[in-house]
């Protein structure tokens, strides 16, 4: 008897493992010297440190900005009160680079902020590299993002409760405690675990402002590794120890915070029992225009770009943004395939084969990569190459693919639960007339999956134009992204040129993330 | 006496002008169509709406000026009563002062009132691990242990299978023996309450179509209608 081949998606599993673990293997082998632990062990504790000091200090600060700016946009009604919730969800699809771009503009030398300080007689000014530059890119990215969950949590309350809290004539603090609280109190873990994760992570902003050797994130210190010291040993050391935290931290989110996704409920008007106290009015107020002196330069200052637009707009640029858009396709491209192929070995797992443990398998597995060091992987995986392809060249495979993997969590997100809507609603008529294979994923999965493929496609190609990533090792006379042309203007303060080139990438972006969005929004 | 005048509401999609009066410890059994305000009634009693125009008076008093916490009112709603992160006892125990800070007497109150409604011993449970039921009895324990003059119930039972509804009209029944309130309550099957209700009264539209006995509107004319909104949800 012939045995069935293995599912597309075990295959695409075993791949991905196999990738990441040749990667590691790589980088391990090729030492050379190969440090032990214990030799790098100093400078890894200062890393280690400096990585958890920044993203502590960033997690701490979005969630207070969150949090505050959550119940005060909860309390209060204002005109443009919509058009901020809808700001407040962009700012996490800004590139981490283009961020950099706006600290230098407003915070730099020559910045906003700092022309407003020596008005006011403060002229010694203040360096932003080190912790200030890092705090403020990372709380800008992270803290309208938490206000903007935990705003749609705390509208989940259900509107008897604030019946109720009228006709118990509920103050302020008994609204917190019996309404607000318990949301925060709930949502609070899973936020701060996940800002932290992407904050512990982050290596374009920490890169570009941390300004010194000594203050580098893990990932930092795996690209200098690689990069500057062509240390292979320091790097398969550090990317293991990254790793083994983020891993820890995924696995410790994903099991203990998943929740069920709830649908956002559209609420009429509810009258909230605590916005006439003064006191709460007065608060609101300060938070509200704190966050927008906060929030509103940084955002603002992408758009002194449009006045040089045309000056920048060369060969050059245009080159970048095909090489860009043509990586986007690329990587969106194996993203999707690579998260439908699991996606429906999860479901056969879980519908067919009826064994939730190895469906759970797949779930994690796109989580994982989250967590693998993309610098190590890329590292190891050019070790590899560099032995079949001109080593110039690798930079154009391993760009599309190390974006690709990166994307496959959010486009896994998307479209698992299509999958499983689609078996829910036909899986029986499929199976009693026979349809299976690629017929059932043409007949019967795609009507409902095509939005959804869409939506994950446009994400992932609005994570991958906008990364500034491990194009920082392979960028240069032959592979220049558009991110890449912006780092180079920020390195020789052409702020002009990178304004424009910042609001490009943000335009295109954005453009993206919004097809995406409405495609995840649109009905069957 | 409940007097409720001409009490206009508008909304661009939809007006009411309620006019009707419920005598004091009677119970008023309010039923209708959906989307014909019911639930807007209660609501604009509680104080959650306020009408634009219009006499709205309790035992004399003007409802209007007062904010919801101080009428004379206490509601249960068909659903969402209860804080979930508070025990049962605590839910009961918001009626009386929403600090939750309660003497040893306000205690023993709260527990004979869980008793009341056939929950003794359920003071220390979480409403995640209760029935719909018996969230619903907490609820009426919480409404009753207020000491408020008047009860409104939106469709305190409907998510209820028919049995236990049934049980449930017969608490409020026993429980409205034992100490005078009033009681207003929209319900979807009037079947249940015709017996024990004092009144009835037809809402459709916006308006307070017709006021009377039980008896006399589910016999008179508006039978068909009553049997319509009833049967088709």
């Amino acid at each position: 008897m012939l045995r069935k081949p293995p599912h597309p998606g075990t295959l695409v599993a075993f791949a991905i493992l196999a990738l990441v673990a040749g990667g590691f293997i790589a980088l391990a082998a090729v030492g050379g010297e190969r440090p032990t632990l214990f030799a790098i062990g100093p400078y890894l504790w200062r890393v280690l440190a400096f990585s958890i000091v920044q993203a502590a200090l960033s997690t701490l600060l979005s969630l207070v900005l969150g949090a505050a700016l959550a119940l005060a946009l909860a309390r209060r009604r204002f005109p443009g009160r919509g058009m901020v919730l809808a700001l407040l969800g962009t700012t996490m699809v800004i590139p981490t680079i283009v961020v950099v771009f706006a600290v230098f503009a407003v915070y730099g030398r020559s910045g906003w902020a700092t022309g407003v300080l020596s008005l006011l007689g403060w002229r010694d000014g203040f360096s932003i590299f080190g912790y200030p530059g890092i705090l403020i890119a990372h709380v800008f990215l992270n803290g309208p993002f938490v206000a903007r969950i935990l705003l749609d949590s705390l509208s989940l309350v259900p509107a008897e409760h604030w019946r109720l809290a009228s006709a118990f004539g509920f103050s302020p603090a008994h609204v917190f405690r019996h309404l607000d609280g318990p949301v925060l109190r709930a949502e609070m873990p899973g936020l701060a675990g996940l800002v932290f994760l992407l904050c512990f992570k982050s290596f374009a902003i920490v890169l570009a402002l941390g300004g010194g050797p000594s203050r580098s994130t893990l990932e930092v210190a795996i690209y200098e590794a690689l990069k500057i010291d062509l240390d292979f040993g320091r790097a398969a050391w550090l990317s293991l120890i990254q790793l083994v935290i983020c891993l820890t931290l995924t696995g410790v989110l994903h099991w203990a915070f998943t929740r069920p996704p709830t649908a956002p409920t559209i609420r009429g008007l509810i009258q909230r029992p605590d916005a006439r106290n003064r006191n709460l009015k007065l608060l609101d107020a300060i938070v509200l225009v704190a966050a927008a002196l906060f929030i509103a330069p940084l955002a603002l200052s992408l758009l002194s770009g449009l006045n040089n637009i045309l000056d920048v707009i060369d060969t050059d640029l245009l080159r970048a943004f095909v090489t860009s858009m043509t990586i986007a396709v690329i990587a969106a491209t194996i993203a999707c395939l690579l998260a439908l192929a699991l996606a429906s070995a999860a479901r056969r797992q879980r519908v067919a084969l009826r064994s939730p443990r190895a469906a759970a398998f797949y779930d994690f597995l796109p989580n994982t990569l989250l967590a693998v060091p993309p610098f190590a992987l890329t590292a190891g995986l050019y070790l590899i190459v560099r032995s079949f392809v001109d080593p110039s060249s690798a930079g154009f495979i391993l760009l599309p693919l190390i974006n690709g993997l990166a994307a496959v969590p959010f486009a896994y997100r998307s479209l698992a639960p299509r999958l499983l809507t689609a078996e829910e609603r036909y899986g029986r008529v499929a199976a009693a007339l026979g349809i299976t294979g690629v017929n059932k994923l043409t007949i019967m999965d795609w009507p409902l999956l095509k939005r959804p493929f869409g939506a994950a496609f446009a994400l992932a190609m609005a994570l991958s134009f906008g990364d500034f990533g491990i194009i920082a090792l392979f960028g240069g006379q032959e592979l220049v992204t558009l991110p890449y042309l912006l780092f180079e203007r920020l390195g020789s303060y052409r702020l002009d040129e990178a304004s424009a080139i910042g609001l490009f990438i943000v335009l295109v972006a954005f453009l993206l993330a919004h097809v995406s969005g409405r495609l995840s929004h649109a009905g069957d | 006496m409940l007097v409720i005048e001409n009490c206009r509401l508008t909304w661009p999609d939809f007006a009411a002008d309620y006019s009707m009066t419920v005598q004091k410890g009677a119970l008023c059994a309010i039923v209708g169509p959906s989307g014909g305000g019911k639930t807007t009634l209660l609501h604009m009693i509680a104080g959650f709406e306020t009408p634009e125009s219009g006499k709205l008076a309790f035992d004399g008093v003007d409802l209007v000026p007062l904010e919801p916490a101080k009428r004379p009112v206490a509601i249960v709603f068909q659903d969402h009563n209860l804080f979930p992160h508070l025990t049962a006892g605590q839910n009961v125990a918001l009626g009386i002062r929403p600090s939750l800070r309660i003497s040893e007497g306000e205690r023993r109150r709260i527990d004979e009132m869980l008793e009341a409604v056939g929950l003794m011993g359920f003071g220390t449970r979480n409403p995640g691990e209760m029935s719909g039921g018996q969230r619903q009895r907490v609820a009426l324990a919480r409404a009753l242990v207020s000491g408020r003059p008047m009860i409104l119930l939106d469709e305190p039972f409907s998510s209820l299978d028919p049995g236990l509804r049934r049980d449930m009209v017969r608490l409020v029944g026993e429980l409205r023996r034992q100490r005078p309130v009033t009681i207003l309550m929209t319900i979807h099957t009037p079947e249940d309450v015709a017996d024990l209700a004092d009144q009835m009264v037809f809402v459709a539209d916006g308006k307070v179509l017709a006021s009377d006995t039980p008896s006399a509107i589910l016999g008179g004319s508006l039978a068909p209608r009553i049997a319509a909104a009833t049967s088709n949800t």
